[in-house]
């Protein structure tokens, strides 16, 4: 149960949830764009988050985008993950996907939510970090098209008011080989101790980790010391986990000292899937 | 027999597979008022402050309830404001109760409700509150009310105190060969039923209480409402709908007295409470944790001398189940094994913990994960097989049990059976160890198990059967459809004894205290055995009156009639008799006249020939039998990553005799899958405050549907003498062993010795490199 109250729209174009966002803050309303509702329900409920407006996106033709011009796969921020799943389009976010929360929950979870959400794993991001993807976002001034890894830092730095409305990813990406590993504190269900998205393209590895920080990140740097075969590969990943962001996660999924021994063994089974193909 | 064994279908099934099935939430009226609890954030602290200003000013809000220091409840030691007074003694504890006009304004009312604290040094484990420094829960717990049972020693963190003292210890050393010593510990957890427990209770203007509850317990909510606030028992009417889980998480009555009080604080007005998720883990009482210390001698041949054991449970911050939680630990303290010598000490102990409620097996998964673990650490001492060795130390018929009860075939079963057909079914003979790859070894373990009730001696149960015009009957009795079946499993009862079908049996799936006789309590595996008890005699009941009024007509000797398929028939000339409907609510001759009258049955039962247990060496009989069993489950573990799956998980119990197939069947996988989650993932994570941080499904992972293995179950059927059709309890044996299956599996896979639950990667991890960093 919500215990608070909340006034409820459901605009059908970019401009007009825009500007209601817009007024409603005016109006102190503090406003939440929402789809799934996932997290404004768990949250909510237990007095974490508060809005007294939400602007329900599920009726915007453009956060339902699923399509391919010559060069491009567009996503809507409100599809649901399993949507996402089902159609495949970009498999290894498909993979990613299939691990966040349970089936059930994906129905409602969506693209952008998962993202731009408060439960800060936000794995269905990882993907469009490795992709190099671009972001569409709306605000009063119209649309922008921004890098995805120039705007996500941590999480997607929005200012009040915008909204993301459709990812975009170069199709070449779509075919690299790749892999995803999600590893729990125990068994299929859970957060994860970490989770990570790689995929080779032009003979480099890249990846993007989520659970090993407060964030998902993905970092040049360590994609360097993982591409170094130079040296050998323990080598490289004792740089790497020299080298990651601090702190590391210490919490009920598991203590930071074992999130680098799991994270040890993820690399190892990525540059071993990945460097030989 | 025609009926008994038959997988009949739940009587209760079609409701709740379409989703009509009422729970007490179910049930709503717009005179409801709504209560609101707001809880501790700290496990241990002075309340210097609870300001409910802000929460009264809000519109709607009825009243807003804080401690006092008038009334202490508690099971066996009155140790627990309702509402925490002058001190929190653990994360979830209530501090105030907000009744409002809807469930919404009593939530916002709760949020506005400001607390200060200041913090007081935690008791944070059962070891650490043995210190002798360590700092105490309760000033003086033996200044408390409290029952004769209970024992506990003043100025202590020690609620209650249970020896086992049989045999001669020494002597039993001094005949060992091989010794081992072992400590094993799991902190508190929760029963995560589906149904999250709810209330509501109503003071008529008459003085009548009454309350709907998801309980277990209801006829204890009116003695103990009774006893605790000095209401007549008759004034007290508690009705409990179906009840969806209990698992013994609603054997306790907590909830039911804050609704309780709510009503009262508000002119007797109907208030409903229901447990968020968060608080029915924390709040209401949980699942028992426990440090045991347990030694074990043998001789070289693996003939076990002496047994030498501590155990202490987590009672948490209240006593109230924990005293006799204590005792039933200490009452089945070894596994199933025939021992001379036995010493224990069993120990409930404060801390600032959740208090515990019983947990599905009432202490015996517990005591068995530590000391089935210390089986298997002795095995290997020995280089026995671990199976050879319990198959040598089985106790059975002849034997004594750590209380001194001499057993016969009835009341233990047959182990030696059960770990033979174990054998068979786990092709035990060929091996226990398969290497799958370099990294992936596929690993047997096994744990045996027994379980007895420790419930008090004079537990009673009651039965009334009622016909309707067409002679179908309708049966009443005081267990709670909890979900298991029980119910349906009395008319099959009743059916076979009254050769009828089953459909033509009506079950009163509702309890009303005032209406339907009393059963103790729908908890340890008691229902069949001691409701099935009471509907037999209610059957013979009505199979006397039957025959009484069909002689009269029929003008025969009652003892020359039979009954079957809803007719009373001369036994020699069965075509001869009459339909229930014709003589059930009197019969009528052609003339007119009448005799007889409407039957009613009703039927009892009362445990016979229990005994309380002795305080200087708890010998004693403490529930009608032993149910034996033997598990095990098949796992694959990475060497690499620590990580495991559970493949198939085994359980051959005997049950004396299976009453319902299917239903048994689905109460034993029911229950392996929850020891699996107790074993490998289920636990309160405490910070070194002793708060819960993971008190919430997302972050208190129950099994789901990908993490179940092949359930395999067998039964053996040794019947029990003393109870319907020789059935002994099935709800509890099949979670029991699994824990220390898991832990014996896990350790030999790993090849390191795990002492703790549950066991996740990152346990088998620490216990193989981290605790080298």
């Amino acid at each position: 149960m919500i215990p608070f109250q909340f006034e409820y729209y459901k605009p059908t174009t970019v401009k007009e949830a825009v500007s209601l966002y817009k007024t409603l803050a005016i109006r102190g309303k503090e406003p939440m764009y929402f789809s799934g509702g996932t997290e404004i329900i768990t949250l909510g409920r237990l007095n974490n988050i508060y809005t007294e407006a939400v602007i329900d996106i599920k009726d915007i033709n453009d956060c339902m985008v699923q399509k391919f011009d010559d060069k491009h796969l567009y996503l809507g921020a409100a599809l649901s993950l399993t949507q996402i799943e089902s159609n495949d389009l970009f498999p290894l976010l498909s993979k990613v996907s299939r691990e966040v929360a349970d089936h059930t929950a994906r129905t409602k979870i969506t693209l952008g939510g998962n993202i731009c959400g408060n439960i800060f794993y936000r794995e269905a991001v990882l993907p469009f970090l490795l992709a190099n993807s671009t972001v569409l976002i709306a605000s009063e001034d119209g649309i922008k098209a921004l890098p995805i890894n120039d705007i996500f830092n941590k999480e997607l730095q929005l200012d009040d008011g915008e909204m993301l409305i459709q990812l975009v990813t170069d199709k070449k990406y779509l075919d690299a080989s790749h892999i995803a590993i999600k590893r729990r504190r125990q068994w299929d269900a859970g957060y994860p101790v970490i989770s990570i998205a790689a995929l080779k393209i032009e003979n480099t590895i890249r990846l993007a980790i989520s659970g090993l920080t407060e964030y998902p990140f993905r970092s040049q740097q360590l994609e360097q010391i993982i591409n170094n075969r130079s040296i050998t590969t323990d080598s490289r990943i004792q740089y790497f986990i020299e080298n990651v962001p601090t702190p590391i996660l210490n919490d009920t999924e598991g203590s930071d000292k074992y999130r680098q021994f799991v994270l040890k063994n993820t690399l190892k089974d990525i540059i071993s899937e990945l460097e030989g193909v | 027999m025609t009926i008994i064994g038959k997988s009949v279908v739940r009587k209760e099934a079609e409701e709740k597979v379409s989703g009509r099935a009422k729970y007490t939430n179910d049930y709503n009226s717009s005179s409801f008022l709504h209560g609101k609890a707001v809880i501790s954030t700290c496990a241990h602290a002075k309340i210097k402050e609870v300001d409910t200003k802000e929460a009264e000013k809000l519109t709607g809000v009825r009243a807003v309830l804080t401690g006092t220091p008038h009334v202490l409840t508690g099971e066996e030691i009155r140790d627990r404001p309702p509402i925490a007074y002058d001190k929190v003694r653990f994360h979830g504890e209530v501090i105030a109760v907000v009744v409002a006009d809807n469930p919404i304004i009593a939530k916002q009312g709760a949020s506005l409700i400001k607390v200060d604290y200041e913090a007081l040094p935690v008791v944070n484990s059962p070891r650490e509150a043995i210190k002798k420094d360590a700092p105490l829960v309760h000033e003086d717990v033996s200044k408390y009310e409290r029952d004769d049972g209970a024992n506990p020693i003043p100025k202590s963190n020690i609620s209650n105190y249970f020896r086992i003292r049989k045999g001669n210890v020494s002597h039993g050393w001094s005949e060992s060969d091989v010794r081992i010593e072992m400590e094993f510990s799991f902190h508190p957890s929760d029963h995560i039923a589906m149904e999250t427990r709810a209330v509501t209770a109503e003071i008529k203007p008459n003085g009548y209480l009454y309350i709907t509850s998801s309980s277990q317990a209801p006829y204890m909510i009116k003695k103990l409402l009774s006893s605790y606030f000095n209401i007549e028992e008759g004034k007290i009417i508690v009705n409990t709908p179906l009840v969806g889980g209990g698992y013994g998480g609603k054997a306790s009555v907590q909830l039911e007295i804050l609704a309780y009080l709510a009503s009262k604080a508000v002119g007797g007005r109907p208030v409903k409470m229901i447990n968020s998720r968060e608080e029915d883990m924390i709040t209401s009482p949980c699942h028992v944790g426990l440090d045991a210390r347990i030694k074990l001698g043998s001789t070289k041949n693996g003939y076990l001398k002496v047994a030498e054991i501590q155990y202490l449970f987590d009672g948490g911050a209240y006593s109230d189940k924990a005293v006799h939680l204590c005792r039933a630990g200490g009452v089945d303290c070894t596994g199933p094994y025939y021992i001379e010598n036995i010493w224990c000490d069993s120990y409930s102990v404060y801390t600032n913990h959740p208090y515990p409620a019983p947990y599905r097996g009432f202490s015996h998964s517990e005591v068995l994960s530590a000391f089935e673990r210390a089986m298997d650490i002795l095995a290997k001492k020995l280089q026995i097989d671990p199976l050879e060795l319990r198959e040598k130390n089985a106790i059975l018929p002849g034997h004594t049990t750590p209380t001194q009860v001499r057993l016969n075939s009835s009341t233990v079963g047959n182990l030696p059976e059960c770990i033979k057909r174990l054998k068979n079914r786990m092709n035990w003979h060929e091996g226990t160890r398969q290497e799958i790859s370099e990294r992936i070894v596929r690993q047997k373990g096994i744990s045996c198990v027994w379980k007895n009730s420790t419930i008090p001696t004079d537990s009673s149960s009651g039965a009334i059967l009622t016909f309707n015009e067409d002679g179908s009957i309708n049966l009443i009795s005081g267990v709670v459809e909890i979900g298991t079946g029980t119910k349906t499993v009395l008319a099959q009862m009743l059916a076979e004894k009254l050769k009828m079908n089953v459909n033509n049996i009506h079950v009163k799936m509702t309890v009303d205290t005032q209406t339907t006789p009393e059963h103790w309590k729908t908890v340890a595996s008691r229902g069949t055995f001691m409701a099935g008890r009471a509907v037999l005699a209610a059957a013979d009941d009505v199979i006397r009156k039957l025959k009484g009024i069909t002689s009269q007509v029929l003008r025969v000797n009652p003892d020359d009639l039979a009954v079957g398929n809803m007719r009373v028939f001369i036994r020699e000339e069965p075509e001869i008799g009459l339909h229930f409907h014709e003589i059930s609510h009197g019969y009528t001759y052609p003339n007119g006249n009448a005799i007889g009258g409407q039957i009613i049955g009703s039927g009892t039962y009362i445990q016979s020939r229990m005994t309380n247990l002795d305080p200087e060496t708890g010998a004693g009989r403490p529930g009608p039998e032993w149910a034996v069993g033997a598990q095990g489950v098949e796992i694959e573990f990475d060497k690499r990553d620590y990580t495991y799956k559970i493949i198939k998980a085994v359980s051959i119990l005997d049950v004396g005799k299976v009453l319902n197939y299917k239903g048994a069947r689905g109460q034993v996988v029911g229950a392996m899958s929850m020891g699996i989650a107790f074993g490998g993932r289920e636990t309160f994570i405490f910070d070194t405050e002793g708060r819960v941080l993971n008190p919430q499904l997302r972050t208190y992972r129950p099994l789901y549907y990908g993490d179940h293995p092949e359930y395999v179950v067998d039964f053996i059927e040794t019947p029990h003498l003393d109870a319907p059709y020789g059935a002994r309890g099935v709800g509890e044996q099949g979670l029991l062993g699994m824990p220390a299956a898991l832990a014996n599996a896990l350790s030999e896979a790993a090849n390191v010795s795990l002492h703790n639950l549950p066991i996740t990667p990152e346990l088998i991890w620490w216990e193989k490199e981290g605790n080298k960093q």
